[in-house]
């Protein structure tokens, strides 16, 4: 053959190897004569030891320094075997065993499949979400009265043509991400059932259609949304990093399993009493390549967190849409409100343009291509008044740090190459400024309500830099579950 | 870690099908190879990249090691809703018109999917009214293709997630300098022959072992059979994989080829209807072999407890079909 491999051989090589090869041939012809020399022997041993063994048993009695009886009866017995078992074994297997296979190698953990089970199994508490987004509701798991959120997942949807198509694929990518996912900042799933009949028919190989699928997902006591909607002030700047960071660390981990989440905002992100912070909602979430695949739907992201490519029409996009709502959030954290609220398409492009400056060809290179674009009618670059290209985020959030603006700026750039990942961002000067991070901690539901009547709540931001500081010092040598109160100051 | 590991099969699920009631080993294989050559057939007319129709094997094997005799679906029709799944749940979706036309077309007698050497080759103006597929036809099936989806995402615990190991392959590869080999890409190409014709394998591989040591197993093979040489250390080591189950592998996938042919072969024209083996074939085959349910199993005791119920449920199923049509 005319290959040639690395490994082949030259020609000083072949002495070498022949030399090798007697060498191992001897060794081998050396092993297994040790072999059976020590099976012989463990033979003789055994047969001695048993010979003893009988005698000793005969005068029913030991001496001291012997073990028990029953130790030394068994223990040889197996050795002697086992051993003789596997180097016969490993010998009768032939070819050139090299006897190093003392590698410690890497077992990979295998799950297994099951039949679904039923939603029987479940006690439900009372319903949480009816809507748009489906129906969620509150369980407890029967067996272990452990509380879990039960999520039913649409099964009517019919596409275009309005033709059955099964099971959802957006239900179905949802599963397979949830279940791909174990990070700390992503809500879990514990398993998927099914309607009782369907579950039921399934063991007994008949034929019952599925009339309901429900995702049994870790229980989260609040959103952000409905936070960030009761809260009677914002939140302190330390809990705004905190939050951001745990954000970010949530999607650092999808987009580095190449997952897009392709729906992020607040009211998609859970926030539980130890003021942890979980991504949840992946129907719109798919796994993406690189470079990501063409012709990914526009129709992602709600439109108040939707980037100005994916509104300007772009269907090749990545990781920079989730980062651009990432962005939004961030701002609506700071300010309480959604950053950008736009009626429609033009007046959320419109809002964009606003805030972040009216795009040209040097901020946004190559942006007149995409297919809305042309509909666009901008001022000129070249006669547009710097004021009208320039961003206003800073004269927006005055209150922000230099580092948190220029970080807020870079995450609502509007060409997405501008954008930082996700881990670019957890690296920013912003989350090592003070004041720090403030750390995770429990909020239980009673220390919310004390504090309710409490009339004195702290002091705004950045008013309050020493106490914040001392937190998190606190909570650098804690675990999460402890430390100072994480006052999400609700009403 | 989820792109490296699949599930894996239990002992259970491996075993279970071969209780007194099951389908004679010999049957068992034949269905599973028409089954698993059928999707791959229908992937290439349907466009599908190979890495979409390999994941659609791999979730039909999942699928068929839980079921047992007596099989409630028809087998072409597990295999059509395993690849509609897989497809649709990937970047290339099977449009649900084109995966029925082209089941109707493999399933027809002009197909050459499973037609034996020795048969008369297609006439010259194939006959196209054999497999056209009308209107109703098509909803029949699509039907029927939809209500085994949700049947086998619930018997998988809705997991679909199939890792490959041609990727995996390509990496082991590329680390032993294999790719330089002359010719380019020969090497490389016996690789994935390999990979892809495991996937046919009775021996169920793929549910059995992690991608790292079947892309392992391929390689050796591949390089045997180029004489590429390979390094003299235990080198499959280095990818997590022992000595052992690279001697299964080896053994494994080379013996594939033999079971195809003799498959082939074997499968009389009884056990098909058209091309592709049908229930009711493997049902006159078994009355043939006087393996007839219920008559096998005579003597009391839990078997023929089995076997009572079984054909209770077959002649429900039956009646139900019939009401059906």
């Amino acid at each position: 053959m005319a290959s040639k491999s690395r490994w082949a051989d030259t020609e000083e090589d072949a002495e070498l190897v022949a030399k090798q090869k007697r060498e191992k041939e001897e060794k081998k012809r050396l092993k297994a004569e040790k072999a059976r020399k020590a099976a012989e022997e463990d033979q003789k041993r055994i047969a001695a030891a048993q010979a003893q063994q009988a005698q000793a048993e005969q005068q029913s009695q030991r001496s001291p320094n012997e073990p028990p009886t029953k130790r030394r009866r068994l223990t040889p017995d197996q050795d002697g075997g086992d051993k003789t078992e596997q180097k016969g074994g490993k010998d009768s297997e032939g070819g050139g065993s090299t006897g190093e296979s003392s590698a410690k190698l890497l077992r990979f953990e295998a799950p297994t499949w099951k039949p679904t089970a039923s939603v029987e199994n479940y006690d439900k508490l009372n319903d949480i979400e009816e809507g748009t987004y489906g129906w969620v509701a509150r369980a407890k798991e029967l067996r272990s009265g452990k509380v879990v959120a039960l999520k039913r997942l649409k099964l009517d949807e019919s596409t275009g043509g309005g033709a059955r198509a099964g099971l959802p694929e957006t239900g179905l990518r949802e599963i397979q991400i949830l279940k791909d996912c174990s990070h700390r900042n992503i809500v879990g799933l514990h398993e998927v059932v099914i309607n009782e009949a369907a579950a039921t028919s399934q063991n007994a190989n008949r034929k019952e259609p599925i009339e309901s699928v429900f995702l049994v997902l870790e229980f989260v006591e609040h959103d952000l949304k409905s936070i960030l909607e009761d809260m009677a002030e914002p939140f302190l700047a330390s809990e705004v990093k905190t939050l951001l960071r745990q954000l970010g660390e949530g999607v650092a981990y999808l987009h580095a399993h190449w997952i897009l989440h392709r729906d992020l905002k607040t009211s998609n992100l859970l926030l539980n009493n130890r003021g942890q912070l979980k991504i949840a909602d992946f129907g719109m979430a798919r796994y993406v390549g690189d470079p990501a695949p063409p012709k990914l739907t526009q129709l992602v992201v709600t439109l108040w967190y939707r980037s100005p490519e994916l509104l300007l029409g772009a269907s090749t996009y990545d990781a920079s849409v989730d980062m651009w709502s990432v962005g939004c959030i961030f701002g609506e954290l700071l300010a309480r409100e959604p950053l950008l609220q736009g009626r429609n398409e033009v007046d959320a492009l419109s809002k964009i343009f606003e805030l972040c400056g009216v795009p040209t060809e040097e901020t946004w290179p190559g942006f007149r291509r995409l297919p809305n674009a042309r509909s666009l009618r901008l001022p000129s670059s070249s006669t547009a008044p710097a004021a009208l290209t320039g961003s206003m985020i800073r004269a927006k959030f005055p209150l922000l740090t230099a580092a948190g603006c220029q970080l807020l700026n870079s995450l609502l750039s509007l060409d997405p190459r501008n954008r930082p990942s996700a881990a670019d961002m957890l690296r920013h000067e912003y989350f090592r400024q003070d004041p720090k991070p403030k750390h995770e901690a429990i909020k239980a539901g009673q220390e919310r309500r004390r504090r309710k009547e409490t009339p004195n709540a702290p002091g705004r931001g950045q008013k309050a830099p020493a106490s914040v500081d001392f937190s998190g010092i606190f909570a650098g040598r804690e675990r999460e579950e402890r430390g100072g109160g994480f006052s999400l100051r609700m009403i | 870690m989820s792109h490296m590991t699949n599930p894996l099969a239990t002992v259970e699920q491996l075993y279970g099908r071969s209780t007194l009631n099951a389908l004679p080993p010999d049957l068992q294989d034949t269905i599973f190879l028409g089954m698993q050559s059928l999707t791959q057939a229908a992937g290439l007319l349907l466009r599908l990249p190979q890495s979409v129709t390999a994941q659609a094997n791999v979730v039909l094997a999942r699928y068929w090691v839980t079921i047992s005799w007596p099989f409630v679906d028809e087998f072409s029709d597990i295999s059509a809703a395993s690849l509609f799944l897989v497809a649709k749940l990937s970047s290339h979706p099977a449009i649900p018109r084109d995966l029925c036309n082209v089941y109707a077309y493999l399933l027809s007698p002009l197909s050459p999917l499973f037609r034996p050497a020795s048969e008369p080759s297609l006439p010259s103006k194939p006959d196209k009214t054999l497999y056209y597929l009308s209107e109703a036809g098509y909803n029949e099936t699509y039907a029927r293709v939809l209500a085994l989806e949700s049947r086998i995402l619930c018997a998988l615990s809705f997991d679909t997630h199939v890792a490959l190991p041609h990727g995996l392959a390509v990496t082991y590869l590329k680390a032993l300098d294999f790719l330089d080999v002359s010719p380019p890409a020969r090497l490389a190409q016996r690789v994935v022959a390999y990979l892809n014709t495991a996937l046919l394998s009775p021996q169920l591989l793929y549910l059995t072992h992690q991608p790292s040591a079947l892309a392992v197993a391929a390689i050796y093979n591949a390089a045997k059979d180029l004489d590429a040489k390979m390094p003299e250390c235990a080198w499959w080591e280095v990818f997590d994989v022992d000595r052992e189950e690279l001697g299964f592998l080896v053994v494994g996938m080379r013996s594939v080829e033999g079971a195809v042919r003799a498959g082939r072969e074997e499968t009389s024209a009884e056990l098909r209807e058209g091309n592709m083996i049908t229930r009711a074939g493997i049902e006159t085959e078994m009355r043939k072999r006087g393996m007839v349910l219920g008559k096998g199993a005579s003597s009391g005791g839990a078997a023929a407890q089995l076997t009572e119920e079984d054909i209770l449920m077959r002649s429900l199923d039956e009646r139900a079909d019939q009401m059906d049509s």
